[in-house]
């Protein structure tokens, strides 16, 4: 039978193990079984007794000594590797336990994480002597183990060890260097720990708790948990100390394989003169921190719809509703001088329209929640259908506000009769629209208010609802209410034509606008199609215009704009499947981390300030706020004076996590701005901000 | 009104800062690893003959991902037997198997497409593809840490398993035979549209070389 290359160095190890126990000719070494060698690795079985007594109990060890660089595994190993394995083919009544597990350390290599050692490791195990093992005999042991060796590359590796134990009437220890060996495994064994350990588990985040004597910022100088089994904690991931006097934190990403319940593991701790030691943790569940889960605290009633009022009428100042009040003070224009009747009714199906729109999102985010997605206010600018639509829309009412054709007329097939009717619809189909637009702008007020009415009884939400819409409504339904004001508006003539064209252009902008916003959500694709619209509305615009100015009316003009219109519905039928665009580059700016929960829960654990902005393309208060006030120089100094972490979280396209983070505050909508001092808990900021509101609330 | 608005602004900013300073410690969902039950992440990468593919391009089929580096010792165990045999059975139930090599240039794994032929072919491999990832784009998507680390996608594209091969984390041939075959349930699973028992298990192996 040829010599397999295997045997030959086998056999060539076993020469080598011989040459040392001969050359050194003391006999201690027979503490020390035969070395498996490899260029990494060096392995023997090892006893801390050089002779061993019937009944004694003692420590043997498989003995690792690495070359440098290279790393052995702990019974967790991490991501990456295994433990090693022995097992035994013990002589009769001699028993062997498992291996004592030294502490291990952690070696992070790129993005995975191995608790393990390095230099050198005794992995030791309780050896039972028998009772009748007669003196003078001798105790062999025969064990076959196999184990991983890594620096970057791992190297499977085994062994088969003999280690031969003479047995004699009093016990002598090994040599002082295999001793020493033991001890310096001894030192990593952990000790029970005297604390109390708990776990509490976010959604991502995982948090470990401390508590005891003994424990304080002078005798804990770093900390770091090995959980026995996998999966506990994201290995990787840093874990951030936090340490107070009789208790410490750690903070870090929760692992895939986490399940509440019991959990044990090993807390290493080095402490104030740098000295590492194991302690073994029983954790508990310990309370959840899931801040998401609490319901916002609601407010009174009346204090709800008190505030939902108001900012239904602040709603009237911001820049999403001006264009849509363009068209009312058209329209109203249009009136003066008119029958004091028409004027009023006006008002009242403008506030009509109002208040239809506002139940309708609030029945839409009702029938939502229930279908038990988190949805936020403003929500429905996150589909790029309906940005595309709207901006369509704004397009079309732009072209009719400059003349090129007329609302109304032949093509709505409508008799002369009922134009009267025509002009409420127009009244109440504004109402409609200044609400659909106005929603991303939420104003102050608003948030809290929508935020406590969600969490409500659907009546409530109703309610706040409404009454936000009879705020929006109000400057109108005053005109209607009180027509001596509306008298006093200018005569009809000339003037209004030009004031009529002039309107068209906050439609134009309102347009471009929300072209913009959909190259954030449905990128290079989305904006074609959209573009592809807005050419198509322009053309059934001028069919339109063309047939209702010509004398002789002809058909193709009319089939022509049907054409166009289907043209539309089917672009729209694209952009519905349309996919969101990952990330929103725009709203990030280079000195902003994205927002991400365990990010900051990891921050705030490391006792570092963090400002989070949460913002969206479709929320013009949003970048408003950016222009002015995050992005001047006297605010961003502010923060980097501060040490303040600058987060920014874009809901440009829906984000559970967002959404999320927002009711937790009862919030549903954009701007949100909250700050958190180090090591306290988070300021909110209005929604409005000015250079002072920002710097002040950072010198907290 | 203006003074009004301004007092309720501050009571509502104090409400909200006490709900929050109640719940001290935030958390919220922001996973940067793919999660069990939620799509799985969308990637694009071309393979060893050139060729792109895209996850979407799978929709109606299960979709089997494995990272792998053909000198890492584990990988080289599962090749053995192994993997070949998953890849025909997974073949013959229509399931698409792409292998990965996440591998950076002048890294152990690293390989270009006619190397990564080579070892298909020597190694009797059938995998629908072989994507290659020197970049690490697609494994630090799915979050791979190991060879083997095994994925499987349902045909809507809904991440189902996530982790090892089999339970037995060596580099034993012989243990193939007494571990449970975690990912090979689970991809049976999958195919039968059955729920996976143990959708999260650990991965175990060599760590994947990416770029550093």
């Amino acid at each position: 039978m040829p010599l397999s290359l295997h045997t030959a160095l086998r056999s060539w190890h076993g020469f080598f193990a011989a040459l040392l126990l001969v050359s050194t000719s003391s006999l201690a070494l027979a503490a020390q079984s035969n070395v498996q060698q490899s260029p990494r690795a060096t392995v023997s079985l090892v006893s801390e007794y050089a002779a061993v007594t019937p009944g004694q109990e003692l420590r043997i060890g498989l003995r690792q000594r690495l070359a440098p660089h290279w790393h052995t595994y702990w019974k967790n190993p991490g991501d990456a590797g295994s433990p090693p394995s022995i097992t035994f083919n013990s002589p009769q009544g001699a028993t062997v336990g498992d291996i004592a597990w030294p502490g291990p350390d952690r070696f992070i290599i790129g993005p995975v994480a191995s608790y393990g050692y390095e230099n050198e490791i005794v992995f030791p195990m309780t050896l039972k002597v028998p009772q009748d093992a007669r003196p003078g005999s001798e105790l062999v042991l025969e064990a076959k183990a196999d184990w991983v060796v890594c620096e970057k590359e791992c190297i499977p590796e085994e062994g088969t060890f003999r280690l031969v134990l003479p047995v004699e009437a009093s016990a002598r220890d090994a040599s002082d260097e295999i001793r020493a060996a033991f001890r310096t495994a001894d030192a990593r064994q952990p000790q029970a720990s005297p604390w109390k350990a708990t776990v509490s588990a976010g959604e991502s985040t995982l948090h470990l708790t401390v508590e005891g004597e003994g424990i304080a910022p002078a005798t804990v100088r770093s900390a770091l948990y090995f959980p026995d089994s996998w999966g506990i904690v994201d290995h990787v991931a840093e874990q951030f100390l936090k340490v107070e006097e009789g208790r410490l934190t750690l903070a870090t990403t929760k692992g895939q394989g986490y399940t509440p319940g019991p959990s044990a593991g090993l807390l290493a701790i080095t402490d104030g003169g740098g000295q590492k030691r194991w302690f073994a943790l029983e954790l508990t569940p310990g309370a959840a921190t899931a801040a998401t889960t609490e319901a916002p605290a609601t407010l009174p009633l009346w204090q709800m719809a008190l505030f939902a009022f108001l900012g239904g009428l602040i709603l009237n100042l911001m820049p999403c509703v001006f264009p849509v009040l363009a068209i009312k003070a058209t329209a109203v224009a249009g009136m003066s001088g008119g029958d004091r009747r028409a004027v009023r009714l006006s008002g009242v199906f403008y506030t009509l329209g109002v208040l239809a729109a506002f139940m309708a999102l609030a029945l839409a985010l009702l029938a939502v929640r229930a279908g038990g997605s988190a949805v936020g206010w403003g929500f429905q600018f996150q589909s790029p259908l309906f940005v595309a639509a709207m901006c369509w829309l704004m397009l079309a009412i732009g072209l009719n506000l400059s003349g090129v054709y007329e609302i109304g007329g032949t093509l709505a097939g409508a008799g002369q009769d009922l134009a009267q009717k025509k002009g409420h619809a127009g009244s109440f189909f504004t109402g409609l629209l200044a609400v659909v637009v106005a929603t991303p702008c939420t104003a102050p007020f608003m948030g809290a208010a929508i935020g406590s009415a969600l969490v409500a009884p659907a009546y409530v939400s109703l309610v706040v609802f409404a009454t936000m819409g009879l705020g929006l409504a109000l400057p109108f339904l005053f005109l209607g209410i009180f027509p001596s004001i509306a008298r006093r508006l200018p005569r009809p003539g000339g003037w209004m034509v030009t004031l009529r064209q002039a309107m068209a252009f906050p439609m134009y902008a309102t347009a471009a606008w929300l072209l913009w916003v959909l190259a954030q959500q449905a990128g290079e694709a989305g904006l074609r199609m959209a573009l592809a619209g807005l050419v198509l509305v322009g053309l059934v615009a001028w069919l339109i215009g063309l047939h209702q100015h010509r004398a002789k009316k002809t058909w193709w003009p009319r089939g022509a704009a049907l054409a166009g219109v289907a043209g539309i519905a089917g672009l729209m039928v694209v952009l519905h499947g349309a996919e969101p665009v990952a990330a929103a580059a725009s709203t990030q700016s280079a000195q902003a981390e994205p927002y991400s929960a365990e990010r900051l829960a990891l921050l705030r654990a490391e006792g570092k300030p963090v400002f989070v902005n949460m913002t969206a393309a479709w929320c013009i208060t949003c970048l408003v706020n950016e222009r002015t006030t995050l992005s001047t120089a006297a605010v961003q100094q502010a923060m980097q004076e501060g040490g303040v972490v600058y987060m920014k979280g874009d809901w440009t396209n829906r984000d559970p996590a967002i959404t999320a983070f927002l009711q937790s505050f009862g919030r549903d909508g954009l701007p949100f701005y909250a700050f958190y001092p180090a090591g306290k808990g988070p300021v909110v900021l209005p929604p409005v901000l000015t250079q002072a509101i920002v710097t002040d609330s950072l010198k907290q | 009104m203006n003074g009004t608005s301004r007092r309720a602004m501050l009571r509502t900013t104090a409400s909200a800062a006490a709900l929050a300073a109640a719940g001290f410690l935030v958390a919220a969902p922001a996973l940067a690893a793919p999660v069990i039950g939620q799509p799985a992440p969308a990637f694009t990468a071309v393979d060893s003959k050139g060729k792109q593919h895209s996850l979407s391009d799978f929709k109606g089929k299960t979709v089997v991902l494995e990272w792998t580096n053909h000198d890492c010792p584990y990988v080289k165990k599962h090749y053995q037997a192994n993997i070949p045999a998953l890849q025909k059975q997974a073949r013959d139930a229509g399931v698409v198997w792409l292998s990965v090599i996440s591998s950076a240039p002048g890294e152990q794994g690293h390989v270009d497409g006619k190397k990564a032929d080579e070892l298909t072919a020597s190694r009797n491999a059938a995998p629908t593809a072989v994507l290659l990832d020197p970049q690490g784009t697609v494994g630090k998507a799915y979050d791979a840490r190991t060879t083997p680390h095994m994925y499987v996608i349902d045909a809507k594209g809904v991440l189902r398993y996530a982790g090892g091969i089999d339970s037995i984390a060596s580099a034993k041939l012989e243990d193939i035979e007494k571990a449970s075959p975690l990912f090979k349930t689970a991809m049976e699973a999958v195919v039968k549209g059955e729920n996976v028992a143990q959708a999260t298990t650990r991965p175990y192996g060599c760590n994947v070389k990416y770029k550093s």
